[in-house]
């Protein structure tokens, strides 16, 4: 036995730690000085696929509206009852500040339409009316003169004596149309009749995005009070928006971290006091506290925010970081009388040992391409490192002066269950059990399935998704999150790529495989067809005598005519100026890297197969599709995870060679693989898919159960002694990362089952590690 | 990124929504018009119940369209038929033939192959939902809308309607209507200084649907 004297090194060390430890602070009290660095946003947790940035622009373009926009309906079978809702709820929405628009009627700007008519009248009048007066010119005059005497069709936006050919007319007519909203006359609201209601539009755009912290949470309280408000009267509200689901993702994070966090906290708290019998025992948890500290001030340090699922998931750190103190606190069942400093000086190698191969562990998540996995990977090498400085420099002088007196009662079961590894070895030769072993993972392997979809990421109560389907039905507007991404070196070329892909999209839209798509090209012309136009006008003057016959002045025509051949022609920047273009804005990246570029949005999409085939063959045309470009990337991902598995075994066995020598270090590692091997067997046989998530978990239990090894093979204070310390570790981790299957969320619940089953394995295998001579 | 699934923009359709709506403007308050209304002194409701009485009208119409450019009205001449149960019909004769239908279904035009439903005013819209509640004696449509005024008596009345919304009033400073036992003459006033007046005449309630008309009424 050593002495139990405090070294000099150790009066110094507590003193040291707290200086670091007020350095820590200080940065976390200046990092969180504007608030929580805290981040909602699901997309920067999958993988950044695209590396090209114009991608990404135009990716962020299209998302941008969901992260802002509200869409609610109103609904009622009394049509005036949903309008008088609807504008209340408008006028209760303006005034709770969140908003920075909210929409329930339109009063058009018919100026602002007239102007635009008039002056995009070659630009963007449609390829048949085109057709029809170059082609056609008597048929044309014939119509005109009909929709002059139309009691019916006879109303244009723009009076006759500033159109008298009736162009604008027809622009007006051939606008593409979406969807199953009307415009309600009296009062202006966006209205669609299904299922026996009316349902009132009502559009709200939110000051922030759906990332913003509270935002979300904000505008679900105001829909939930909204909804109560309207059900009063008997009024149904349906809702869509990403902030909905960014906000049901926040409270499900928020629920699920308090669940898991205060379970794992309070199940390891009463262990420890069932265990050790002291109230001060629970100082081990300063070590957790610090680490988590730790932690978060790395992430925020490395990545500028801290994601909320980064906390859900580190939170299950708490477990793996109580286990330090618990190391050495564990010995007391062996060395009486029990004192803190000389109970870490004997602990101390195999400490730093499981934080080395701890820390590989986690750092091998950081190579995945998952940003999610790198913060949780930063955030838990930063925290296992903050707790085991803490649990080696402070808590021995916390602990310092308590004597411990266990229990006997932990003791005894790790003896008999000592007892029972050993009649079962004498009966049955370790070789069998191999094979048995073997058998059983044989058996569960070949019952494995893999699944990989980025549907995992996400919780989404069925109800939300309901919804958003009823809102797409009823207005039938259903956008999908594919669109095609068109480049070009000039305007006049995208146009002209854009008809070619229109033309294949069209024959969709015929095969009713889509429902529709917009384009560039539907909204203006091109420089050609524009002059086409001006030559057809020029010889308008042989076919116009129906119109004279009714009395229209010829120098009016004329007027008119001359006025049309000075009409500039229109680009593109230009035709999007208008009120009409609005549908189109949002396509028109504009001007980029030497060329021109646009998107194709789509709507109504069934098979989304046959899109990729449309850009075959079309050069400059691209097709988008991140939700399969991420299913992708997801099932690449799991062979690399899989070498980094290997990888970071290696590493480790490397690390253990210096304390066990080569054999030693196989035997210990291998202990690991074998548990994850029969982890892996057992998700096949509880018919539970291998996902990536799962994969990852056992990633991480391979390096945490090394730690299982070497405390078995160090056997400090015996056997049955070293056998409890594991069981404790074991149950503390599994009562932080058990929690996790729990979860509402797939990703989460996958990775929480695999550790638990990877842990229990772990335990069972551990004693198999051999035994290490110590020289004591 | 599901969102995008639940998403939609609506708020896109806004100026085409509008303008679906202003190309067919006309029919319904024309219809409207002709049909009946509701209020005060000889009030609304006596001149709607007048109006809902007769089940036919026949009767030829003369239609003034008074654009400001031009010195003469375009004037064209036809024949209605309105009937309480099915719709209207309008046949234009002068200076070109052209025969429309307004019904539950929609608005109809005829060619060569027979009637075809005009597109964007199909069964459901806005205008013959406007259409119908008016054919029916619903009158809060209209009231709606716009603000009714009625002058003079049973045989000898006068009706404006001044629209409310902002909406109308881009398109409409005012609608007058005039009549007695039937409607005379409905006189639009458009805000951009166009106007258009339908005179009806030689109005008759005693004729029934003839065999031609009751088929176009049924196509």
């Amino acid at each position: 036995m050593r002495s139990n004297t405090i070294l000099p090194s150790e009066r110094l060390l507590p003193r040291l730690f707290l200086i670091l430890l007020v350095a820590v602070l200080a940065l976390a009290g200046w990092q969180w000085r504007h608030g929580a660095p805290l981040s909602a946003n699901l997309m920067e947790l999958v993988p950044g696929s695209t590396p090209d940035a114009l991608e990404l622009q135009a990716e962020q373009r299209m998302q941008e509206p969901l992260n802002r926009e509200m869409l609610v309906l109103v609904g009622h079978a009394d049509r005036q009852q949903a309008l008088a809702m609807a504008q209340q709820l408008a006028e209760r929405w303006q005034a709770s500040g969140l908003f920075e628009k909210v929409q329930w009627n339109l009063q058009a700007d018919l100026p602002a339409l007239r102007e635009q008519l008039l002056r995009d009248r070659l630009a963007m009048l449609s390829a048949k009316d085109r057709e029809q007066l170059i082609e056609h010119p008597d048929a044309f005059i014939q119509q005109r003169v009909q929709t002059l005497f139309d009691p019916i069709a006879g109303f244009s936006l723009v009076p006759s004596q500033d159109d008298w050919l009736g162009l604008t007319g027809r622009i007006q007519n051939s606008q593409p149309q979406h969807g199953a909203v009307q415009l309600d006359i009296g009062s202006g609201a966006l209205i669609a009749d299904a299922d026996g209601k009316s349902w009132v539009l009502l559009r709200a755009r939110t000051t922030g995005n759906a990332f913003d912290m509270k935002l979300p949470l904000h505008v679900a309280d105001l829909l939930q009070a909204s909804r109560a408000q309207a059900g009063e009267q008997g009024v149904q509200l349906l809702a869509a928006s990403g902030l909905l689901y960014a906000a049901n993702g926040q409270q499900q994070a928020t629920r699920e971290m308090t669940w898991v966090g205060g379970g794992a906290t309070l199940g390891i708290l009463i262990l420890l006091l069932l265990a050790f019998r002291r109230w001060r025992v629970l100082l081990a948890f300063v070590p957790v506290v610090v680490g988590m500290l730790f932690g978060a001030v790395a992430c925020v340090a490395l990545f500028g925010h801290m994601h909320v699922m980064t906390l859900v998931l580190g939170s299950s750190l708490i477990g793996v970081a109580v286990d330090y103190p618990l190391h050495y606190l564990s010995k007391s069942w062996s060395l009486q009388p029990w004192r803190s400093w000389p109970a870490l000086r004997l602990t101390l190698p195999g400490l730093s040992l499981s934080l080395a191969t701890s820390c590989i562990g986690y750092l091998a998540l950081a190579w995945t391409p998952f940003p999610a996995l790198t913060q949780i990977a930063v955030f838990s090498a930063a925290g296992l490192v903050g707790a085991y400085l803490c649990a080696v420099c402070l808590l021995p002088a916390l602990l310092s002066g308590v004597e411990l007196r266990p229990a006997r009662w932990p003791l005894r079961i790790a003896e008999r269950l000592w007892q029972w590894r050993a009649a079962l070895i004498k009966r049955v030769p370790g070789a069998v059990l191999l094979v048995w072993v073997l058998l059983f993972c044989a058996g569960g392997l070949w019952q494995l399935n893999s699944k990989n979809d980025i549907r995992q990421w996400i919780g989404a109560p069925p109800q939300l998704l309901q919804e958003a389907q009823a809102v797409a039905r009823i207005t039938g507007f259903q956008p999908t999150s594919q669109f095609f991404l068109v480049r070009a070196d000039t305007q006049q070329q995208l146009l002209e790529r854009q008809a070619a892909l229109g033309q294949r999209l069209d024959q969709l839209v015929n095969m009713d495989k889509l429902q529709g798509y917009l384009a560039l090209n539907q909204l203006v012309n091109l420089p050609a067809e524009q002059q086409q136009l001006r030559d057809a006008l020029n010889k308008l003057e042989q076919h116009w005598q129906p119109l004279l016959d009714i009395g229209i002045p010829v120098d009016a025509l004329q007027a008119e005519v001359a006025q049309l051949q000075a009409l500039p022609t229109e680009d593109i920047d230009a035709a999007l100026k208008g009120p009409l273009a609005e549908p189109w804005r949002t396509l028109w990246l504009g001007k980029v890297d030497g060329g021109v570029a646009a998107m194709v949005s789509l709507q109504g999409l069934n098979n989304p197969a046959l899109l990729r085939v449309q850009a075959v063959d079309l050069p400059g045309v691209q097709l988008v599709d991140r939700l399969g470009d991420l299913n992708r990337v997801f099932a690449d991902t799991q062979i690399s995870a899989a070498e980094l598995k290997l990888l970071s075994c290696g590493l480790i066995v490397l690390l253990l060679m210096l304390p066990f020598g080569f054999t030693g270090a196989l035997r210990v590692v291998a202990l690991p693989l074998l548990a994850a091997l029969c982890s892996l067997a057992s998700l096949g046989w509880l018919g539970q898919p291998l996902t990536l998530f799962s994969l990852f978990g056992l990633l991480l239990v391979t390096a945490i159960s090394v730690d299982y090894a070497i405390l078995m093979r160090e056997q400090i204070g015996g056997a049955a002694v070293s056998l409890l310390g594991t069981l404790l570790a074991a149950l503390t981790t599994w009562l932080s990362f058990g929690l996790l299957a729990v979860s509402s969320t797939p990703a989460v619940s996958n990775f929480g089952l695999s550790v638990s089953l990877g842990l229990a394995f772990s335990f069972m295998l551990a004693p198999w590690a051999g035994q290490q001579k110590h020289a004591l | 990124m599901l969102a995008k699934i639940a998403n939609d923009n609506a708020g896109r359709l806004t100026p085409r929504g509008a303008l679906r709506f202003f190309a067919s403007k006309l029919a319904p308050t024309v219809a409207a018009a002709l049909l009946s209304f509701s209020a005060h002194a000889f009030d609304l409701q006596q001149l709607s119940d007048q109006l809902a009485k007769p089940s036919v009208i026949h009767g030829n119409f003369t239609q003034e369209k008074h654009l400001r450019a031009l010195p003469q009205p375009l004037v064209s001449k036809g024949t209605f038929v309105l009937a309480k149960d099915h719709g209207l019909l309008w046949l234009l004769k002068t200076p070109l033939q052209q025969d429309y239908r307004i019904t539950s279904q929609g608005i109809a035009r005829r060619d060569a192959n027979g009637w075809h439903l005009l597109p964007n005013k199909s069964a459901g819209t806005e205008q013959n939902r406007l259409f119908l509640a008016v054919l029916q004696g619903d009158s809060s449509g209209l009231q709606r809308d716009f603000d009714l005024q009625l002058q003079g008596q049973a045989q000898d009345w006068k009706l404006t309607l001044i629209p409310r919304s902002l909406l109308l009033k881009q398109v409409f400073t005012q609608i007058n209507i005039d009549g007695g036992a039937l409607v005379k003459t409905i006189e639009l006033l458009e805000t951009q200084g166009d106007s258009t007046v339908l005179r009806m005449q030689d109005s008759t309630a005693d004729q029934p649907l003839s065999d031609a008309e009751q088929h176009d009424f049924a196509q």
